[in-house]
């Protein structure tokens, strides 16, 4: 089509014609060949495109991000390997999906994504009664556990759910499963089905709960234990009792853990203490160690798991009276020296004039137990005999030693009786709460040790006055900073020769 | 704490955390050519300094800030940062001791009794968490008065506030609820 409204820059002819390319409008001068103009690439006027994005244009529907996408096919991964039911597999969906856009899990490492996937499981597993252990998910999820209990306290926080703790015994029967004890893979001595070592080791752990072994410790160790000493008392046979806890992770295929034998011992000792209740075998006791060795325990631990209940609330009861006779005789002390004691307060000066060797820190304890001999010595023998020495008096159980005590302390008080209801409170508390009740966590037995010393700075008050003769030895004397100065280029000159010549 | 018990807690205090600032400039070389007790760590940008008399641990940034650690009370974390304060001023640097202030105390206490952490837990929840894979102790956090309690079965507890009053009060909310879990259970009849 011709248009004669343009005339050509380049050689001034009026020939200029419209030849498209393709969608692109051009005026072409039909003489020398330059183009005029060009139009718009597009034919349309582009009124719709003027400040629109890209991505909101092209985009069709929002698409969801792609870790999201794999984390969802990760979650049922999991559940399928766990072969979970289907409702805890829709609910662990439906809260990582939630999580997922949470601030906190949002911008994170992949790793915390990961463990984000295996503790959406085990919330849903948790709300499902569904035993499950943190330890298994870390495991599934090769990540570090510590990692995997952080993301599981937040997501706690993110979704709001109270989450029930899983109990042991749950656990535990889904963990005898991993032990290859079966006839297909140990002997046919040593084999046993998983079902039975199940149901035994549940009856320990519950036996164990009730003596403070479970409390705060990590469960795996527990439960191994368990499973040991349900193992070997199941056919309690020569060999198995020769076998010890790492030979038998050896013959199980599990990994050998160092706690799980300290919880043996533990457990060990708790049924060695039932089993002294039995009456059929207290009879006889075997071993010299009345009732049971730790190791020939196994042979009973089906009668004593059996009557565990009975025999926990005898121990109880035996464990009472015997306190309630030490308390007994203390008392019974306590009367025989206040008797003495108004006696001797009467030969006041006498008793003075004879004791007067030094009294000794722990005289006030020593003073009950020596007191008779001394008095029975010095003073006019009482009426009353002096009764048997308590076995709670010292912590240790040993007798104390036959120090001569002050008399004036005793005789010379006026306050004799405020003394003597002191003493026995001293004397009470001497003896640490671990050690009286029969069953307390092992760590509780002994007292603890204060370390730190609070009374070197009871009297700071903040404000004092700051002294400089402690100050000046933390500062280096000018020589001594020179000297270091010297050395150090010294020792950095030597190096340099050194790795010079090394090049060399 | 007594509440007319005759067996009076102890709360031990074992460490106080304190910060203050010099409002001047710190050489950090220089502070570790001349003075004996520090350790210079210039991959984190600071100086540790050791004081023998209060124990205490000092960490140095060379913008002034000062975080004290390793007190066993608050008047004794004063005198070891006025103390350090004075250290650095005989160094040569114009020091000005401002912005004391105590950030955390850690308090220890011992029950005499075994506390029974599952029940603690059902009974204080949602407070109160314990995961005995994760940590032995069942953590209570207070959010009132901005402290939190480990709680032990073997009836230890640790204390964490952001001073000693408030560490007195939590041992005081927290005694009642670990008493109810203390009994030792009952064997089942």
């Amino acid at each position: 089509m011709l248009r004669a409204a343009r005339s050509c820059p380049q050689c001034g002819s009026s020939s200029v014609v419209q030849d498209d390319l393709y969608a692109e409008s051009q005026l072409v001068c039909q003489d020398c060949g330059s183009v005029v103009s060009e139009g718009l690439l597009v034919t349309d006027t582009g009124a719709g495109t003027a400040d629109v994005r890209y991505s909101h244009s092209t985009a069709v529907s929002k698409v969801p991000c792609r870790n999201l996408i794999k984390g969802l096919q990760r979650v049922r991964a999991l559940c399928r390997i766990l072969r979970l039911s289907y409702d805890v597999e829709e609910l662990a969906e439906v809260y990582f999906r939630k999580a997922y856009t949470h601030a906190s899990f949002i911008r994170v490492t992949l790793a915390k994504k990961e463990a984000l996937v295996g503790c959406c499981v085990l919330v849903s597993c948790r709300l499902r009664n569904w035993p499950l252990a943190l330890g298994t998910i870390s495991g599934l999820v090769e990540t570090d556990p510590a990692l995997v209990g952080g993301v599981f306290k937040e997501l706690e926080k993110v979704l709001d759910v109270e989450v029930p703790k899983s109990s042991i015994t749950d656990v535990l029967e889904a963990h005898s499963r991993e032990y290859k004890l079966s006839s297909a893979h140990v002997p046919e001595e040593l084999a046993e089905t998983s079902a039975d070592l199940a149901k035994r080791a549940v009856a320990l752990v519950e036996l164990a709960t009730d003596s403070w072994i479970v409390t705060g410790r990590h469960p795996v160790p527990v439960m191994m234990a368990a499973i040991f000493i349900s193992w070997q008392s199941l056919r309690p046979t020569k060999t198995r009792l020769r076998y010890s806890l790492t030979k038998f992770c050896r013959l199980s295929h599990m990994p050998p853990n160092k706690t799980a034998v300290q919880r043996v011992g533990e457990m060990r000792e708790v049924l060695c203490r039932l089993g002294q209740e039995i009456p059929w075998l207290s009879v006889g006791a075997g071993g010299g160690a009345g009732g049971g060795a730790p190791d020939d325990v196994a042979l009973h631990v089906e009668d004593i798991l059996q009557h565990r209940h009975a025999l926990l609330r005898e121990a109880l009861r035996t464990h009472e009276a015997s306190q309630k006779a030490e308390e007994a005789s203390q008392g019974a002390e306590e009367e025989e020296e206040e008797s003495r004691g108004t006696e001797g307060e009467s030969r006041g000066t006498e008793g003075e004039s004879r004791g007067t060797e030094g009294e000794s820190p722990g005289a006030q304890e020593d003073r009950q137990g020596t007191q008779e001999e001394t008095q029975g010595n010095g003073i006019q023998p009482s009426t009353v005999d002096p009764p048997p020495r308590a076995p709670g008096h010292q912590p240790d159980g040993t007798d104390p030693p036959p120090e001569p005590c002050t008399l004036e302390a005793v005789n010379g008080d006026p306050e004799e009786g405020g003394v003597e209801t002191q003493g026995t409170q001293e004397q009470r508390p001497a003896v640490h709460w671990g050690k009286r009740v029969l069953f307390a966590p092992p760590c509780a037995r002994h007292a603890k040790v204060c370390r730190t010393d609070a009374s070197r700075w009871a009297e700071v008050n903040g404000d004092e006055e700051i002294s400089d003769s402690e100050i000046d030895s933390y500062i280096r004397r000018p020589q001594e900073v020179r000297d270091y100065l010297q050395t150090e280029q010294q020792l950095l000159a030597a190096t340099e020769d050194q790795e010079y010549s090394g090049m060399k | 704490m007594d509440s007319g018990n005759e067996d009076a807690l102890d709360i031990i205090i074992t460490n106080v955390v304190a910060t203050f600032r010099t409002r001047c400039h710190l050489n950090l070389r220089l502070i570790a050519l001349e003075g004996v007790n520090v350790i210079y760590k210039p991959e984190v940008g600071k100086v540790l300094m050791k004081l023998r008399k209060p124990k205490i641990t000092a960490s140095i940034w060379s913008s002034g800030k000062i975080i004290c650690t390793g007190a066993t009370s608050e008047d004794e974390s004063k005198v070891g940062a006025r103390r350090l304060a004075r250290t650095l001023q005989k160094l040569g640097f114009r020091v000005r001791f401002s912005d004391y202030k105590v950030v955390n105390v850690l308090a220890v206490c011992s029950m005499p009794f075994s506390i029974r952490l599952i029940d603690f837990t059902k009974k204080n929840r949602p407070i109160a968490s314990y995961e005995p894979e994760l940590h032995p102790a069942a953590t209570y956090r207070i959010k009132q008065i901005k402290a939190t309690v480990q709680v032990f079965s073997t009836g230890s507890i640790t204390v964490t506030g952001p001073n000693v009053q408030t560490v007195a009060t939590a041992v005081e909310q927290i005694y009642p609820l670990l008493f109810e879990c203390q009994k030792p259970l009952v064997p089942r009849k």
